[in-house]
């Protein structure tokens, strides 16, 4: 037997804004780190010198190869590129999808020697992909783990899969469900039956958190807050992970903050990086604006002021304007019909940007919102004679659900079954990549 | 770049978390695996938050080295005297594991600066348990006398059923890395690496490093050594250590970065692969290695400019193509011929 399968597999979900990495069986991943890369660019840009002889090509030829090696991952990869402007940063991954595969190896490289410091050739890998991944780029993952480390299995796992699992843990095995992943640079709406992909019905938006961050950021700077220019975005990014939180009503919220503004106004307190002079800042309507970029259904604001980004996203962008809940609402009623009351039951959420204080509550009051209007209406037109069953609507949310994609993977990669469902190297040796093209979850897509 | 640090960074991770959390008393339990299959395991209950139970087990021994009750040489002695009340060994071990240690978070000093510095020391155990036997040596030789249990050849594990071996003598110790790799590419790659490595120490900068040598078939050193003990696909790498590598500071320096030579060379392959598999030229590769080798006791560094060669060869190649945009215009042009008013009406007569 092989010995690989006798250890834990190692689990690595790659996500626009953080990578999650640990070994399959325990609960918290080891290291969650943000997914940049610092390289050194000095040596790169330097001009070729014509006379490439002697000790000049021979110093050029050894700084380039340090270069080449002169790179980090993660927050130190962060602050080297702050303090330094010799490294620049690269984020190998764009919007779900990897964007620099050079970049995104050097990434993986780092996780498994430095963070994990495991072999990579003693585990079974499990990785993660967005649903809307296209087959080459899985070809390509699937290269880069045979080929460059050597590992004896890989399995490439669907996210929104990944994150249902999650859920059948805690409470029963349920693999139907519709899955609301809002990750860092991406917002994938997709309907799960039993454990299955209905390809056709995912929907995806533009907005993501990365957009939260920049509309709090925007907030901040129309404002005029003391924010260092330089720091501005990590700013908001900390003040939407600390403070930020849903509201039910955008109205009464406002009326709130003006009328007790020292309750709800909170104050940032930072350093600048240049001067390491500190500087605080007020952190007010943004609060609850932030997650508004994303959910609400009629409200009109007033132009004068700000707009919101998941429940209102007309706050936030002209181009895409319907509200979380109704996407949500139109993925289900696309979805085969004897599917939708189980998917309504089970709206499961997952990924950093959903764990904006009361987003479940909200999501769920808007969605039930719109599915009794439907009923009601369709009561109507019935005229009476034949009632219908009242829809269960009941968006889940789980404690861990900022891992729950990690916390999945692990829970899947730690049974028997798992070693099976792998491409073996063996078989990557026999067929080549094209093994890794499909995945089973997706049956009958491709 | 990789020198890999001495400590686990997850454990030490979870030791200043825990450090700095003691009253909230989370439950913990986790399981890990490190290079060279050393695994951990770390468990706290709630009842008592400042007892934590870390457990780690070895790689299976072969055959030809000395092990007592599962723990290389010294072992216990080496831990005990490394960390004093702070931990307190178990007997016997975890289920499954060699070594199970008991550590008391009250007891860590209350000093800052010593209690990050302990922690980190704790968290490099695997060094401490491993590196037991090999730490004796080299103090004998920092003394210049050879430890009286251990002449001749002495065989020590450092992957799973593999073993690395020393000879001891007063005035200098040889070391012997028989280089095993599973990969056949990798093995071409890790030869190739090895002559370099060789060939780098002879540079200018590093006259003080201790002088090693490769060689494809087994040294004079191993004769006496078990049969299968001499089949080593990418050769077998020697150091010799005199007592100026092994002096005050540098001995815990040596002792790590002997007992993870392996780990090294296999980062290095895999990061020159990185650089060439990609583009499917690993073959064309193994001549282009460079070494760099900085600081003593084999530190070195390895990549390739095959990433950019290949660019711009792939440019070359895209520059040489004919020309797309004309191809284009004239199969469009032979598809969808439009027939002027006048020709098409001659083809109706006709």
């Amino acid at each position: 037997m092989d010995p690989a399968t006798s250890r834990p597999a190692v689990v690595i979900d790659n996500g626009t804004g953080y990578t999650k990495m640990g070994f399959a069986g325990n609960v918290e991943p080891c290291f969650v780190v943000p997914t940049v890369v610092a390289v050194n660019d000095s040596f790169v840009n330097q001009p070729r010198s014509s006379s490439a002889k002697g000790s000049n090509w021979l110093a050029q030829h050894s700084a380039g190869v340090m270069a080449d090696l002169d790179f980090f991952i993660g927050d130190e990869g962060l602050s080297r590129s702050k303090s330094n402007s010799t490294y620049t940063l690269t984020h190998p991954i764009r919007n779900g999808q990897v964007d620099n595969w050079d970049a995104m190896e050097r990434f993986w490289q780092q996780c498994i020697f430095n963070y994990l410091r495991c072999d990579p050739e003693d585990h079974y890998f499990l990785l993660t992909e967005s649903p809307l991944t296209p087959p080459e780029s899985r070809e390509y993952t699937g290269e880069i783990m045979f080929e460059t480390f050597n590992v004896p299995g890989l399995y490439i796992a669907v996210q929104p899969v990944l994150a249902l699992a999650a859920g059948y843990t805690t409470s029963k095995c349920e693999m139907t469900g519709v899955v609301v992943d809002i990750g860092d640079g991406a917002t994938h709406v997709v309907p799960v039956a039993d454990g299955y992909v209905i390809g056709s019905s995912i929907k995806s938006i533009p907005i993501a958190g990365k957009d939260v961050t920049l509309f709090i950021q925007q907030l901040m700077r129309e404002r005029g807050e003391h924010v260092p220019p330089e720091d501005s975005f990590e700013v908001a990014r900390k003040v939407k992970e600390t403070y930020c939180y849903t509201c039910s009503d955008i109205v009464k919220e406002y009326n709130k903050h003006d009328k007790e503004p020292s309750k709800y106004i909170k104050h940032y307190r930072g350093i600048k990086p240049k001067t390491g002079a500190p500087y605080s800042c007020d952190v007010g309507y943004e609060r609850f604006l932030g997650p508004e970029v994303c959910s609400s259904s009629s409200l009109q604001v007033f132009a004068s002021f700000v707009i919101l980004v998941f429940f209102n996203p007309e706050i936030y962008s002209n181009d895409f304007t319907m509200p979380l809940p109704a996407v949500i609402d139109k993925c289900i009623q696309s979805a085969p019909i004897d599917t939708r009351r189980a998917l309504y039951k089970n709206i499961v959420l997952s990924g950093g940007s959903t764990m904006f204080k009361d987003f479940n509550r909200r999501l769920q009051r808007d969605l039930k919102k719109i599915v009794d209007a439907r009923v009601l209406a369709s009561d109507a037109r019935l005229g009476g004679e034949l009632r219908s069953q009242p829809v269960e609507v009941n968006v889940v949310s789980h404690p861990i659900q900022r891992y729950a994609v990690w916390f999945g993977g692990s829970v899947l990669a730690s049974t028997p079954e798992f070693f099976a469902a792998c491409h073996t190297k063996a078989e990557y040796e026999e067929h080549g990549a094209s093994i890794c093209r499909t995945n089973p979850v997706f049956k009958g897509m491709y | 770049m990789i020198l890999l640090q001495s400590h686990s960074r997850y454990l030490l991770e979870i030791l200043s978390n825990r450090v700095q959390n003691v009253e909230k008393g989370v439950e913990l339990d986790c399981n890990w695996v490190e290079f060279g299959d050393i695994r951990y395991h770390i468990q706290a209950s709630i009842k008592s938050p400042h007892l934590l139970l870390l457990s780690v087990s070895l790689p299976t021994p072969p055959p030809e080295t000395v092990f007592f009750g599962g723990l290389p040489l010294g072992a216990i002695e080496a831990v005990k005297a490394a960390y004093g009340p702070v931990i307190q060994i178990l007997d016997p071990p975890r289920d499954g594991f060699n070594l199970t240690v008991k550590l008391n978070l009250t007891k860590l000093p209350p000093d800052e600066e010593t209690k990050t510095s302990l922690l980190v020391k704790i968290a490099s155990l695997r060094e401490v348990v491993m590196g037991a036997p090999l730490r004796v040596m080299l103090k004998h030789l920092a003394s210049r006398t050879v430890a009286p249990d251990m002449d001749g050849l002495v065989a020590l594990v450092h992957r799973p059923t593999e073993s690395f071996f020393l000879v001891p003598q007063a005035e200098k110790v040889t070391v012997v890395f028989p280089m095993r790799f599973k990969d056949s590419i990798d093995t071409v790659l890790a030869t190739s690496f090895l002559q370099e490595f060789v060939e780098a120490r002879r540079t200018a900068g590093l006259v003080n490093a201790p002088p090693c040598s490769w060689s494809p078939s087994p040294p004079l050193e191993l004769k006496g050594a078990a049969v299968e003990v001499l089949f080593a696909n990418a050769g077998f790498v020697s150091f010799v250590l005199f007592p100026r590598h092994v002096e005050g500071i540098k001995l815990d320096k040596t002792v790590w970065n002997l007992s993870t030579f392996h780990a090294y060379v296999n980062y290095h392959v895999k990061v020159s692969k990185s650089a060439a598999a990609l583009f499917g030229v690993a073959g064309v590769l193994a001549r282009k290695t460079t070494v760099c080798f900085t600081v003593k006791c084999s530190e070195g560094f390895m990549h390739t400019r095959m990433r950019r060669r290949v660019e711009s060869l792939i440019q070359a190649l895209d520059r040489a193509k004919p020309d797309k945009e004309k191809a284009k215009k004239t199969g469009q042009s032979r598809s969808f011929k439009r027939l002027s008013l006048k020709e098409a009406r001659s083809g109706l007569k006709s």
